[in-house]
């Protein structure tokens, strides 16, 4: 019987994508060779995933050439590529990107991209420049980083608002006039960063996408942000199994480490963080909530902060149970606590994120009464 | 017409009158309040058909289904429901003597507790079986028709409210730990039984300590076999974590929102540290709802999942939490007693309870690292004597 509350199809994907990423993996190899390489990105490994393994259309609908699998069909990967650390753009593109795209384009783009992403044919990173990018006249300008997956996208969305504080989508290519993408060296070896300029970028030149109203933007964003809980999960499950192996293993004044009790006291409280994340994870992609859009925003709000936070105290706790070895470079375990720091401050930090969940059950601030609310 | 409109229904026309002074109340930290009242709401509660709502349809049950058990509780929590006083008997002893007594058991005792005539307590804490609960001195010796039970029990809720107690007692001298011991159903207005009031750290007194000398019980009133007595006092803690779980989660809304309301009214909300911590407590809360709804959905063979292990610390410890968070939010004015402790300050105190009784927070990770985590055991002493 499948966990709660997923289905036999939700765990034929993922018995499918384990092992598949478990060969991508080769046992720790294949991240120290992506941090050599400097990009956080595999393209080779991005396009097998994508096009041959036919994973990135997983929660894009039927009609644009998806698996139509939902929010449990999108937790289901992202455990897993969380697990590994796949250093590739699936959540940027097939999150993110699609789901801007699902909610304001129009049928036509739609078609034209929701259908790209399914297939595998194209990287998108996704910019909120609400706050930074100014649009007057038509043109942008401005600074964003880090900008996520952008270093190596063929169309970098960009958010921004315009006079009268609607947010304008645009598509760019990364060769449009005025743009301009800086890759990054990343504290997280496995995620790729960039710094994208917009020096008088018209937006004529770029692909119209849709207009949104401040409030329906956020909370398509946070949304979509509510999937990282999953790759919380996977990673912060990861962080525990190591965990649980070398403390099994390592044997100090006669004992294993694993018999003493501040050790296992230590582990069940990395358990229990971890469990109450998957519940955040799992609450947040449940179908029941599919009609109730301000509970879907407010689950997943709760998701994404709450998994962020599990996953870099476990995280964390790994490396301290580790001993010496958790603190060297061959020992993948850093690569793990890398991506729990980048999880809680990129997109949306967890302290915006429960200041905005403050304000969602009531609390009243002098910030929101200014606002006018 | 579902349970849950079903039961709206009757609530509204039933929680009215004298009872709405119940409304609310009677809950963990609040279990002395009301009592007679209580015990006339579980009659009421009883006579309407409502307890006992998962049992076996020949036994007066309605075999409900366990998400329509969920959804029965909540909605019971929703109108506020005063705490029952037949809690213990209907999620405890019902579920262990429908799986271990014997069909005459059955007759006898689920009547009592389907029409809340009879409530029950539980014997299981002994001033040296803590944490360490097999270490049981409290003994039994079956004397003609009857059990024969001298020793004492501590910590035990609403003994002096209640009808029955279930007991774990030793009776094979020389035994030691789980070995050797019996679960007797023992009637408690006797002359071998003397209850006393322990009075708490929230200045109320919903435990007791039990003195048994001589007390009697009659020699059917075993469940199980002498020497089954650990394997039925586990099973009957395996019942403990069901679906009255999610009703509780209603109450700890209750709190939380009192404490939102708080914090608006004073203008702490505005506060960037507190609107996070009561922020988290809210995620914490629906995080709770969803382990529990993880839990049932993976646990109807019966065993345990392995999630469900943190279900106790997870909640005791959100709770503990909350009691402090409440009094911050409160601030200084939480100093001062009005008339009694107001339902904030009663949470404060009665939420350092949660984290030690039925299996400390200690335990509970020694329990999480060995069952689930599947670490090596603990070297054990030999301490028992």
């Amino acid at each position: 019987m499948p966990p709660f509350p997923f289905q036999e199809d939700h765990e034929m994907i993922r018995e499918a994508v384990k092992g598949w990423l478990s060969d991508w993996e080769d046992g720790g190899k294949t991240l120290h060779r992506v941090a050599k390489e400097g990009q956080g990105f595999d393209r080779a490994a991005w396009e097998g995933f994508a096009r041959d393994q036919g994973m990135a259309g997983i929660s894009i609908p039927e009609q644009y050439g998806g698996a139509d699998m939902g929010l449990l069909g999108r937790t289901v990967i992202m455990e897993e590529t969380g697990y590994t650390l796949f250093s590739a753009p699936f959540f940027s593109t097939c999150v993110l990107a699609a789901d801007m795209i699902e909610a304001f384009a129009s049928e036509d783009d739609k078609t034209d991209l929701l259908g790209k992403i399914a297939s595998g044919d194209i990287i998108i990173s996704v910019l909120d420049g609400r706050e930074k990018l100014s649009l007057k006249d038509s043109k942008l300008n401005g600074t964003l980083s880090p900008a996520t997956d952008a270093a190596h996208a063929d169309l970098i969305l960009v958010a921004a608002k315009d006079e009268n504080n609607d947010v304008v989508l645009t598509g760019y290519s990364p060769n449009t006039a005025g743009l301009s993408v800086t890759p990054y060296a990343s504290l997280d070896p496995t995620r790729s960063q960039a710094k994208v300029s917009f020096e008088n970028v018209a937006l004529s030149d770029g692909q119209a996408i849709g207009k949104a109203n401040d409030v329906a933007f956020s909370q398509i964003l946070q949304i979509a942000h509510g999937s990282l809980a999953a790759e919380c999960v996977g990673g912060g499950q990861r962080c525990l199994d190591m965990t649980l192996d070398y403390t099994n293993q390592r044997v100090q004044f006669g004992r294993q480490i694993g018999s003493f009790q501040s050790v296992k006291h230590k582990c069940a409280d990395m358990f229990i963080a971890l469990e109450s994340a998957r519940s955040a994870s799992y609450f947040a992609a449940s179908p029941d909530l599919d009609n109730d859009h301000s509970a879907k925003f407010e689950a997943a709000l709760i998701a994404k902060n709450y998994a962020s936070e599990a996953f870099f105290k476990i995280a964390g706790d790994a490396i301290q149970m580790h001993g010496g070895i958790g603190f060297t470079w061959e020992y993948p375990l850093h690569y793990f606590f890398k991506r729990a720091r980048g999880n809680r401050a990129l997109f949306t930090s967890s302290e915006d994120g429960f200041q905005m969940l403050a304000d969602e059950i009531g609390l009243k601030s002098h910030a929101s009464a200014i606002s006018g609310e | 017409m579902s349970i849950r409109e079903e039961l709206n229904q009757w609530m509204l026309d039933n929680l009215t009158g004298e009872f709405e002074k119940i409304r609310w109340r009677g809950g963990p930290g609040d279990e002395d309040s009301s009592p007679e009242l209580r015990r006339a709401w579980e009659q009421k509660f009883g006579e309407a058909g409502w307890i006992g709502l998962q049992w076996p349809k020949e036994y007066g049950g309605r075999d409900l289904s366990l998400m329509d058990f969920v959804e029965f509780n909540e909605e019971y929590a929703r109108h506020g429901g005063p705490g029952r006083a037949g809690h213990i008997g209907e999620t405890l002893m019902a579920p262990t003597i429908l799986a271990y007594g014997t069909e005459a058991q059955k007759e006898r005792f689920l009547p009592g507790i389907k029409n809340g005539s009879e409530l029950w307590c539980q014997g299981y804490s002994e001033p040296n079986a803590g944490s360490d609960l097999s270490n049981i001195k409290t003994k039994a010796r079956l004397e003609g028709n009857h059990w024969v039970i001298d020793g004492q029990k501590i910590w035990t809720s609403l003994a002096h409210e209640s009808d029955w107690i279930f007991v774990i007692a030793r009776a094979e001298e020389g035994t030691k730990g789980r070995d050797g011991l019996v679960f007797l159903l023992v009637e408690l207005d006797q002359p071998g039984i003397d209850i006393r009031p322990i009075h708490q750290i929230s200045g109320t007194a919903e435990f007791n300590e039990v003195y048994f000398t001589e007390a009697k019980a009659e020699a059917s009133n075993i469940i199980g076999e002498v020497g089954e007595g650990w394997k039925i006092a586990m099973a009957l803690l395996g019942f403990e974590r069901g679906a009255s779980t999610l009703g509780q989660q209603m109450m700890f809304q209750n709190e939380l929102n009192l404490i939102i309301k708080t914090a608006n009214e004073n203008g702490r909300a505005d506060d960037p540290s507190l609107r996070r911590r009561i922020a988290e407590a809210h995620a914490g809360l629906k995080v709770m709802r969803f382990n529990a709804l993880r839990m049932l959905n993976g646990t109807q063979d019966g065993s345990t999942s392995k999630e469900g292990y943190i279900s106790k610390i997870f909640w005791a410890t959100w709770h503990r939490d909350l009691g402090e968070l409440a009094m911050d939010v409160i601030g200084a004015d939480a100093e001062i007693i009005e008339d009694e402790l107001s339902p904030l300050q009663k949470l404060f105190l009665f939420s350092r309870a949660d984290t030690i009784y039925a299996g400390t927070n200690q335990i509970q990770r020694n329990i999480i690292a060995e069952r689930a985590l599947g670490m090596p055991k603990e070297p054990r002493g030999n301490t028992n004597g």
